[in-house]
């Protein structure tokens, strides 16, 4: 199946150029299989997900069209020794990520050293002034995190961006991992691949561990938008995992600064609460006065010490893409250690130098939003038109604080089923691990999600915007 | 257990409980009119009737047009704007179940799951237009699944009880407003059709019954037995007094009698009161019709208490958010 397997130019191939013996791995898991039986079960994979309602929700219409996110079942394969490489740049960063949250809604003092510019910190959307002083539980504010990565055209993994809030995925991971062993078991197995599913036990007992009382009188619950929220699914999957209770705002209430639950025999104490709600509708009393959504006085409950917010908010301040490119900065000046991971070149349309740099290079940058999410709002100057080009000169103008540009990072291409010619294309991939943090350290999930741009020639991997998943495969030998 | 939680739970159970009533009522219809007995416009009229859809059908259609069997079973079977149509059933039950999908056991949402996309992505659709009768069959056995994979694969805790009540509470209205109805119009016919043994097994078919009815009663199909067997008999799991003992079971599990911390509630005062009732009326001597309009009417007010005493957040501060659209999540 893959004797016509061409790569794309100047991209790096996960499989191509991987090492021999991955490749072997790979290889194997394709030979002696057709194209009609690779097809069969691979609409095999996707009945499974629409029966089992393994969904997301699109926004485009009022009652929330539910769809399945699509899944190649190729895997994407990482050595050991990638790994483990990874994996410790991954937890050299969140470490600092966390050093550099809990500094600046306290002392500020990497502002005060002038390692990252206070103007950058401060001017941020995300920065919560109000809550600059509180000290959360075990002194965790980043819980989970997704950090996405991608690899550039000599194979280096880079990181593009961090989420700190709400990262959302996970759940596709461990979906995706049952189908994997469902449906390719003998390639599983001779692989020799590193399990995922301790996950959802794992981050029950992060989240526990930083509990303002005992793990055993803990009560932990999820809180969730409702099930029109695009991430709904996952919400209830992670609370089904747990073991643990999903509830909506509507459903807590706070009282004397402490949090309850209505049940049927009345309140009930609540201790830990693993958000999957915005800042923005955490709280009415700090966040929108006049807005009913949130539950009324849980910031002073949080404040108090008398709950876990997980993740923290104000998190936002360190994933804001106009903060980005002074992560290195952080790591040496909180770690005192050089960083493990690239980063992308990023210009910030704040600086006048850099401004007059990208409107001059429009069409050969990708331009973001810095307080936007999930491929929204974003300039691909490649491919963009000129009035596209226009309008983006005219938004950075007026606002440029909330403008950064980057090269065009050629993505690496994974081999991925390409439904329409019925056979195995190359396509762009990035990829998203899992960190969870508690008093215990970082801890890395070995797998992730790896997104992939299903269309051919598309860069764009979001759900929302045509992209896949592919389960990862983080072998324990090096293949 | 969260209030909302338990809204869903029985909510899910109703729906559940009410697609499968109507499928049943619509297959049994269409059974009956093919006996040609009784004038078509009839027959479909009283399967209006117990779905409450007579007179939005009429106001819709005009009055003559229950006679077009195809129109009524397409009304009751796929019209999004019916609260009670089929379609509506199972996407009610669906959502209910997907809003608590952490409650519900994974082999029991996948089975609830299946149905809504059997539904909804055209297949159930050319089944019902060219085989009707298996289609109502597959619904039925559908919820059948759903039901005997909630029974066997959840907790039997609070969400099991309170699906459970939902499912009988569903069902005691149901067996009501059949018998109600079709006790009406049949006791309106000539004495030789009265005596017309088909109509009555229809009726017991409807709900499930002919069977079971035929073992205790051996064989007597008189209106009275009948009726006798569909309100009062203890062992048949869509009686009357079979449902009003169930939920009660269930609200005494949810509520354990002599908890302290647990104030009794008046849904369950409310009803050990309506199996008082029903206990003492003698079903050969009664007004059937204002009998069953009593029960249909108490199963409303259960219901309601329910909903007033255990779903709501007492001290919710300020009204729920409808729709909560925050932007997609990273």
């Amino acid at each position: 199946m893959l004797s016509d397997y061409r790569p794309l130019p100047g991209a790096f191939d996960e499989l191509l150029g991987a090492t021999e013996k991955l490749r072997a791995t790979v290889e194997a898991m394709l030979a002696g299989g057709s194209a009609e039986e690779f097809a069969r079960t691979q609409a095999l994979a996707e009945a499974a997900l629409l029966n089992q309602g393994v969904t997301f929700s699109v926004y485009s219409d009022a009652r929330g069209v539910e769809k399945i996110f699509p899944v190649c079942l190729l895997p994407r394969v990482i050595s050991a020794s990638e790994w483990e490489r990874l994996e410790r740049g991954l937890q050299q960063r969140v470490l600092a990520l966390e050093a550099f949250v809990e500094d600046v809604y306290a002392e500020q003092r990497i502002l005060a050293a002038g390692a990252v510019p206070a103007e950058v910190v401060l001017g941020s959307a995300q920065y919560l002034p109000a809550i600059r002083g509180v000290q959360p539980p075990a002194g965790v504010r980043i819980h989970i995190s997704g950090i996405d990565l991608i690899r550039d055209g000599s194979g280096a993994f880079r990181v593009l961006e961090d989420n700190l809030r709400t990262p959302s995925g996970v759940s596709y991971v461990l979906e995706n991992r049952l189908l994997s062993k469902r449906l390719l078991a003998r390639a599983f197995e001779a692989a020799r691949v590193r399990p995922v599913n301790q996950y959802p036990a794992r981050l029950a007992a992060a989240l526990r561990s930083v509990s303002p009382v005992s793990p055993e009188e803990t009560t932990l619950v999820v809180l969730t938008p409702g099930p029109h929220n695009s991430a709904y699914f996952e919400h209830s999957f992670l609370a089904r995992q747990m073991g643990v209770e999903l509830v909506e705002a509507a459903d807590l209430f706070v009282d004397d600064d402490r949090l309850f639950v209505h049940t049927i025999r009345g309140p009930k104490r609540v201790h830990v609460v693993y958000r999957r709600t915005d800042d923005a509708f955490l709280d009415p009393e700090v966040f929108h006065p006049d807005s009913l959504l949130g539950v009324r006085g849980l910031m002073r409950a949080w404040a108090k010490g008398n709950i876990a917010l997980a993740n923290a908010p104000g998190n936002g301040v360190a994933d804001d893409k106009g903060v980005y490119p002074f992560v290195p900065e952080m790591i040496r000046f909180y770690l005192s250690e050089e960083p493990l991971l690239e980063q992308v070149p990023t210009y910030q349309c704040a600086r006048p130098e850099d401004r007059a740099y990208v409107l001059e290079h429009l069409g050969e940058l990708v331009v973001k939003v810095v307080d936007e999410a999930g491929g929204y709002g974003m300039l691909m100057g490649p491919s963009s038109t000129a009035a596209e080009r226009e309008e983006f000169r005219r938004r950075i103008l007026a606002s440029p604080r909330r403008y950064i540009a980057q090269p065009r990072i050629e993505l690496s291409t994974c081999p991925t089923w390409d439904s329409q010619g019925q056979c195995i294309a190359p396509r762009r991939v990035d990829f998203r691990p899992y960190v969870l943090n508690s008093a215990d350290g970082p801890w890395v999930l070995p797998g992730g999600l790896t997104r992939v741009a299903l269309r051919e020639g598309s860069y764009v991997v979001n759900s929302s915007q045509g992209g896949g998943s592919k389960d990862t495969w983080v072998l324990k030998g090096d293949g | 257990m969260i209030s909302r939680v338990a809204d869903h739970c029985f909510w899910m159970g109703r729906y559940l409980e009410r697609a499968e009533s109507t499928s049943r009522v619509l297959r049994v219809t269409s059974s009956l009119v093919l006996d040609a007995i009784l004038p078509p416009a009839q027959v479909w009229d009283a399967a209006l009737a117990v779905c409450g859809e007579d007179e939005p059908f009429a106001a819709r259609f005009g009055a003559a047009a229950s006679a077009d069997g195809g129109l009524v079973t397409e009304f009751l079977t796929w019209d999004g704007s019916v609260p009670a149509s089929l379609s509506n059933s199972v996407s009610a039950a669906r959502e209910n179940a997907r809003s608590i999908r952490e409650v519900v056991s994974l082999e029991a949402w996948e089975a609830i799951n299946e149905l809504h996309v059997w539904l909804h992505d055209g297949s159930g659709h050319r089944e019902w237009e060219a085989r009707p009768d298996a289609f109502y069959r597959h619904v039925r056995t559908g919820t059948q699944l759903i039901l005997g994979a909630v029974e066997h694969t959840m907790l039997h805790d609070n969400a099991f009880d309170f699906i459970m009540l939902g499912v009988f509470l569903e069902r005691m209205g149901q067996t009501a407003r059949i018998l109600d109805v079709h006790h009406h119009a049949l006791m309106q016919l000539p004495p030789d059709l009265v005596r017309e043994e088909t109509l009555w097994l229809s009726l017991l078919r409807a709900c499930a019954g002919f069977e079971p009815f035929m073992k205790r009663k051996a064989g007597r199909v008189t209106p009275g037995e009948v009726a006798a067997f569909l309100m009062l008999e203890p062992r048949f799991p869509r009686s009357l007094v079979f449902c009003l003992r169930e939920s009660d079971q269930r609200l005494a599990s949810i509520r354990v009698p002599g908890d302290q911390a647990f104030p009794p509630l008046r849904c369950q005062a409310r009803l050990a009161a309506l199996e008082t009732f029903l206990a003492s009326r003698r079903v050969e001597t009664e007004d059937l019709h204002v009998l069953l309009t009593h029960v249909v009417d108490e199963t409303a007010a259960i219901c309601g208490e329910l909903h007033q005493e255990l779903f709501q957040a007492p001290q919710r501060a300020w009204p729920a958010p409808s729709v909560e659209r925050p932007r997609a999540e990273a």
